[in-house]
């Protein structure tokens, strides 16, 4: 029997290392992942529509059908992104989240003061480069600090009755995001 | 002898790392869940603080979560039972519901998608549910058509809810809620 303690502790070691660098992994390895999903909507630094989730399938699991969706890719190798919300009729929401799916930052109508809502999103390190008066004259836009060069930032706006859902549509089609110049 | 002795340490290997996987897919959306009745939250899932788990299950499943700020989705997979939700039985969902702005209840089947149906009806906002007079909300899912605030299941043998809360205080999520701040889920009528 003792010759079997060793082998059998090694297995255990071997095998929780095993599950610990495939759980690490697995955001890098996730081919079919919402960035991967996102991105097939649109072009990079430009404003896609999502479209409604239907039974028949969706851009993204578990998406909430009472709530209609733009997406913006983005990619801030080639520069800060200049990212314009327009103002909804109803609850509207931007979230942020880097290239692998994680959370960093939200922002809904009432912080922003239920109007139009311009956003700078950058690198920390693009952020650093700012020269100091232009951080002044950026000051009446809110900076974001993005953790990954790449990422998704997501607008949705609530549809609290199906009739409302071509307006509401509409307005989010009224979102852009572009490399600043 | 050897042979037999690498054998086992790469087959208690194999196992280790699948029992792991396993039970920390089962888990849900990684450590941190808020629990309140038959609902359960993964609050910190929707923040920069995500753990490891919480990070490979969303990158899996292709979803995005809903960031706290924005808000917080509560699910039920099973009734305050424990037994899991049926779509072919009656599911009561009733009770006041937490402080938000606006909430919405969806109805998915067991894959994550929305379920069929020729109302085009999928969930319940908080603008459109026929509220009681006590301010909270009765909605009945069922394969058959019910009088009040009814969603269609389809009969689908496994269903899931998700309460989505937005625009909600802190607290909401911090499990400080009791049982009774969110509705009770009950099962009848089962075939």
């Amino acid at each position: 029997m003792r010759n079997f303690a060793l082998p059998a502790l090694i297995g255990l070691v071997l095998g929780v290392l095993a599950h610990l660098v495939s759980v690490l992994a697995m955001p890098r390895l996730a081919l079919d992942d919402a960035f991967a999903r996102l991105s097939q909507l649109g072009t990079p630094n430009a404003v896609s529509m999502v479209p409604d989730p239907t039974p028949l399938g969706a851009t993204l699991p578990r998406m909430d059908p009472a709530f209609a969706s733009a997406v913006c890719v983005y990619d801030l190798s080639g520069g800060a992104l200049h990212i314009h919300v327009p103002a909804a009729p109803y609850y509207l929401s931007v979230s942020f989240y880097t290239r692998h799916g994680l959370a960093y930052y939200a922002i809904n109508d009432r912080t922003a003061g239920r109007r139009a809502t311009d956003l700078l999103l950058m690198t920390p390190a693009q952020r650093a480069a700012l020269p100091e008066d232009e951080e002044i004259t950026a000051a009446d836009r809110l900076i974001i600090e993005s953790p990954s060069s790449e990422g998704t930032v997501l607008i949705r706006s609530f549809v609290p009755e199906r009739g409302e859902r071509e307006l509401v549509r509409a307005r989010l089609a009224e979102a852009r995001c572009g490399v600043t110049s | 002898m050897r042979l037999l002795a690498i054998l086992l340490a790469f087959l208690i290997g194999g196992a280790t790392a699948i029992v792991l996987t396993w039970y920390a897919s089962a888990r849900g959306n990684g450590f941190g869940a808020v629990q309140i009745g038959a609902w359960t939250a993964w609050p910190k899932a929707g923040t920069a603080d995500a753990d490891p788990y919480a990070r490979a299950a969303f990158a899996r499943s292709g979803e995005l979560p809903l960031e706290l700020a924005d808000g917080i989705a509560f699910i039920a997979t099973s009734d305050d039972d424990g037994r899991a939700l049926d779509g072919r039985c009656d599911i009561r969902i009733r009770g006041r519901l937490p402080q938000a702005r606006l909430w919405t209840l969806t109805l998915y089947d067991g894959r994550g998608r929305l379920i069929d149906n020729a109302a085009e009806r999928y969930g319940f906002t908080s603008a459109e549910v026929v509220w009681n007079p006590d301010r909270g909300v009765e909605i009945v899912l069922a394969p058959r058509a019910r009088p009040g605030n009814w969603l269609p299941t389809g009969g689908r043998d496994r269903v899931t809810a998700v309460l989505r809360l937005y625009d909600a205080p802190v607290d909401v999520g911090s499990g400080a809620g009791d049982r009774s701040s969110m509705p009770t889920v009950t099962q009848e009528r089962c075939p």
